[in-house]
């Protein structure tokens, strides 16, 4: 089994915050979407605050954030035997419900 | 943030799977935004209220986040509102200059929860008079309410009041600001607003919850005729309302009367496959007899007072929900409360709609007719389904088949449900085929 890393790509700024119901909603999918794959994702990882901090050639700066027009909002870990049986957990990850974001699905180097 | 923080256009299952999914209550993160904002404000002072309203939010989505990937905790409310509170009080302490009155421990780990029932309550109904504050238009008082102490979402609000998100995101800053700038004033005293101030604010408050049972019980929403939920809030919050001695008033009590009135027949509004029945056509032994009492008993309440619209609805109602088959109601009665509710509120064409079908039950079809030539209907009524609908249902009892087709024909284009287009689809189905069609039988 490969581990693949999910990045969840979002807009830094939505216009409006989910409401409670649609958060409700949300938390629904996910456990489901958990349950489903539950021999495939090793670990649910967590989402991201909107704002960070960037070390390069010793500065530091603010994220770079205000002007991307995506950024990572969280991440998971799914392991799979191949790419394909990778896309089919991420094909129906809640995320694929939010028309702006995307999923980018990188294979882990298990060093 | 969470993975899931842009709530672009989140489909909502109506019949959800989210309880079996998630193994929380319908509803959970919307009523719980509604008591955390509640809570919050009586603790930490309504001029925080966005740094409130923040950190509640702020508290969800991390249940989002972490409930999604870990499972519930064992009391997933006393968590929200851990959660809620540190976020507010690690914000008020980097802000530096709030020295919150909690500071010493105020990172509190286990809430008592369960011993605290009723002063939640009680932080519900004074952000209920928090928002209904007479120096805001009624709309923005309705749109606060259901923000800040129902937990909608701007969207959610903007579909239930047929308003732009624009429109209610504006109402709510404008609002907000408002009500900054009189808690400014009035120095505090918002917390523990004089009786003769919540006095003034009680109608206000009465017509707010009256709206969202409203909102509930004729949703125009497709396929929701009934929204019990919406009704449920509106009864607890009514309930709230009159245990309370500011609001133990007739009006409330009328109030409480006419929800439980309508309440008690929700089930039997629709039929097996969900469609809307008529009045005369409903099963009372499907109705709500528990509801029934409580309404009589809180109409006993309310006729200690004054008369008031609310209390002439609820009599009307309470009619019909004693009269034993339809044909028994006491038409004569009925009338008579129309009457009065004319006289006492102003002359209203709904009324006379109303009191013109009372009559024709107990004067026939033409008496109703009669009575509604006589008023001349104003351009929305005219244009409102249910006007055409009354008069299609007239015509059509007194053998009027053309021009109750018409009407019938009219009122269905304009029908907002389903369940209510069926009706008049059978309706017309009864007036036979068009005297002028030559196709089919």
């Amino acid at each position: 089994m490969t581990k693949y890393l999910f990045l969840y790509w979002n807009p830094p700024a939505p216009d409006q915050q989910p409401s409670p119901e649609e958060m409700q909603q949300m938390m629904a999918q996910w456990s489901g979407w958990k349950e489903k794959f539950a021999d495939k994702v090793a670990d649910m990882g967590d989402g991201l605050q909107h704002d960070g901090r960037v070390l390069k050639n010793g500065q530091v700066t603010d994220g770079p954030y205000a002007e991307a027009k995506e950024i990572i909002g969280g991440f998971s870990i799914i392991q799979a035997a191949s790419y394909e049986e990778a896309l089919e957990v991420a094909r129906e990850c809640p995320i694929t419900h939010m028309p702006e974001a995307s999923i980018e699905i990188r294979e882990m180097m298990g060093y | 943030m969470a993975w899931g923080s842009n709530g672009a256009d989140i489909p909502v299952d109506d019949d959800d799977s989210s309880v079996a999914a998630s193994g929380l209550v319908d509803h959970f993160f919307r009523h719980e935004s509604g008591r955390l904002v509640a809570q919050l404000v009586r603790r930490f002072g309504a001029d925080r209220l966005e740094l409130i309203e923040d950190a509640v939010q702020s508290a969800l989505l991390s249940a989002l986040t972490s409930w999604g990937a870990r499972g519930l905790p064992d009391n997933p409310s006393a968590w929200l509102t851990r959660v809620a509170r540190n976020r507010l009080v690690d914000h008020l302490r980097r802000v530096g200059r709030e020295a919150p009155e909690v500071d010493a421990g105020a990172r509190v780990s286990a809430p008592a929860e369960g011993a605290f029932d009723d002063e939640i309550a009680d932080d519900e109904l004074r952000m209920l008079f928090v928002c209904c504050d007479p120096e805001l238009p009624a709309r923005a008082q309705l749109v606060l309410s259901l923000k800040l102490l129902c937990g909608f979402g701007t969207r959610e609000i903007a579909t239930r009041l047929f308003l732009s998100d624009d429109n209610v995101q504006k109402i709510l800053s404008r609002g907000r600001a408002r009500l900054r700038a009189l808690w400014a004033e009035r120095a505090g005293d918002w917390a523990d607003p004089a009786p003769a101030r919540l006095e003034r604010r009680l109608p206000a408050v009465q017509a707010v919850i009256y709206l969202l049972f409203n909102e509930g019980y004729s949703s125009q929403r497709e396929d929701q005729v009934i929204r019990r939920e919406l009704c449920a809030e509106a009864l607890r919050l009514g309930q709230l309302l009159v245990a309370h001695p500011i609001g133990d008033r007739s009006e409330s009590w009328a109030l409480l009367a006419l929800m439980h009135f309508h309440h008690a027949r929700i089930e039997s509004r629709t039929d097996a496959e969900g469609h809307l029945l008529l009045l005369s056509e409903q099963d009372r032994g499907r109705w709500d007899r528990e509801e029934i009492r409580r309404a009589l008993a809180a109409l006993a309440r309310a006729q200690q007072g004054r008369f008031s619209r609310y209390l002439g609805e609820a009599a009307i109602l309470a009619e019909h929900c004693v009269a034993p088959t339809f044909e028994q109601t006491r038409w004569s009665e009925i009338v008579d409360l129309y009457e009065l509710l004319e006289q006492h509120c102003g002359p209203s064409p709904l009324y006379t709609l109303n009191r013109a079908i009372a009559l024709a039950e107990w004067q026939g079809p033409e008496a109703g007719l009669t009575l509604l030539r006589t008023l001349t209907p104003p351009t929305w009524l005219a244009r409102y389904y249910l006007w055409d609908a009354t008069l299609g249902e007239l015509l059509l009892r007194t053998g009027q088949l053309d021009p109750a087709r018409r009407h019938l024909e009219r009122a269905l284009r304009a029908a907002p449900t389903r369940g209510e287009r069926r009706i008049f689809e059978r309706r017309l189905g009864e007036c036979g085929p068009r005297a002028t069609t030559t196709r089919g039988s």
